[in-house]
């Protein structure tokens, strides 16, 4: 009877052929699972509790948003307010700030207005580059 | 004067196919970058319209150091995927804005729609926790947008 010898056919190395499709097996599961956060809107800095400044009538632009988006914009020293859309109040203030520097914005939204309409004039002081706006909310 | 080099003909040695042997290496790149950008879900999104804004910017601060408040259309607030009445607001952030060095950002995520009663309220909340950094989440909305509009 003859004897067959076996050879070993195991190969010592790690097989790398399957490599790439593993990459891809796994790129594709990151893909998809992946979600870029959408940690993004305006910034505002709240003043801190009980910390209440006394600013002179001359120095506020009084901004009253309305339930139904019409905005009012008053001096604080004056009785005449004018109204606008909300994206207008971006000239307003850039008319408003170059006779004033230190103007602060006082927006005062209506209790009832929609969120939309007080973004939509933060909005337009943020693109004005003001940078000292007060939010309040206006009486009922 | 000729001009193929004395009649030797350069037979082209560019292969008709697409190089295949570095495929691995693209592959293993771009595995690489989604595993260190991939940031899983921690919590569920609340269905919400997002108030649109021109100025909109990224937060520059750490997810962590980042907290969610979303108000929706009727005043229910939502906080970690848990509806949160309006005077527990401020107990849920006074412990976060310690925690990460009065550092927090708010991101307060309300329905455009919302009445602005609630968006005081909440402010309100987080001035009583401490809290001073204020995030209104929107979405970038496009100048050609807002021509049409």
């Amino acid at each position: 009877m003859a004897i067959l010898k076996k050879q070993s056919k195991v190969s010592d190395e790690i097989p790398s052929a399957s490599m790439a499709d593993i990459a891809f097996l796994l790129l594709i599961f990151f893909l998809v699972t992946t979600v870029f956060p959408k940690d993004r809107g305006l910034p505002i800095v709240l003043p801190e509790e009980q910390e209440e400044v006394e600013i002179s009538q001359r120095n506020i632009l009084h901004i009253n948003i309305n339930p139904d988006g019409s905005v009012g914009v008053r001096r604080g020293d004056s009785q005449n307010e004018s109204f606008h859309r909300p994206h207008q109040i971006q000239q307003v203030w850039r008319q408003e700030v170059a006779q004033n520097p230190n103007l602060i914005a006082g927006v005062r939204t209506h209790p009832d207005a929609p969120h939309r309409f007080m973004i939509q004039v933060l909005d337009a002081l943020q693109m004005a580059n003001a940078e000292r706006i007060s939010l309040q909310m206006g009486e009922g | 004067m000729s001009l193929k080099g004395g009649g030797l003909e350069r037979k082209s040695k560019a292969s008709d196919q697409i190089p295949s042997s570095s495929l691995a290496d693209i592959a293993f790149l771009l595995l690489i970058f989604f595993m260190v950008t991939t940031v899983f879900r921690t919590e569920a999104d609340r269905p919400i319209e997002w108030p649109e804004a021109e100025a909109t910017q990224q937060i520059d601060e750490t997810r962590d150091n980042i907290m969610y408040i979303w108000v929706e259309r009727d005043g229910d607030i939502w906080i970690n995927d848990r509806l949160v009445a309006m005077d527990q607001v401020a107990d849920l952030v006074a412990p976060r804005w310690v925690e990460s060095g009065r550092r927090l950002r708010i991101s307060l995520r309300a329905d455009a729609e919302a009445p602005y009663r609630y968006i005081d309220a909440v402010q309100r909340e987080i001035q009583r926790a401490g809290a001073i950094y204020v995030v209104f989440a929107t979405d970038l909305e496009r100048r050609m947008q807002r021509e049409r509009r």
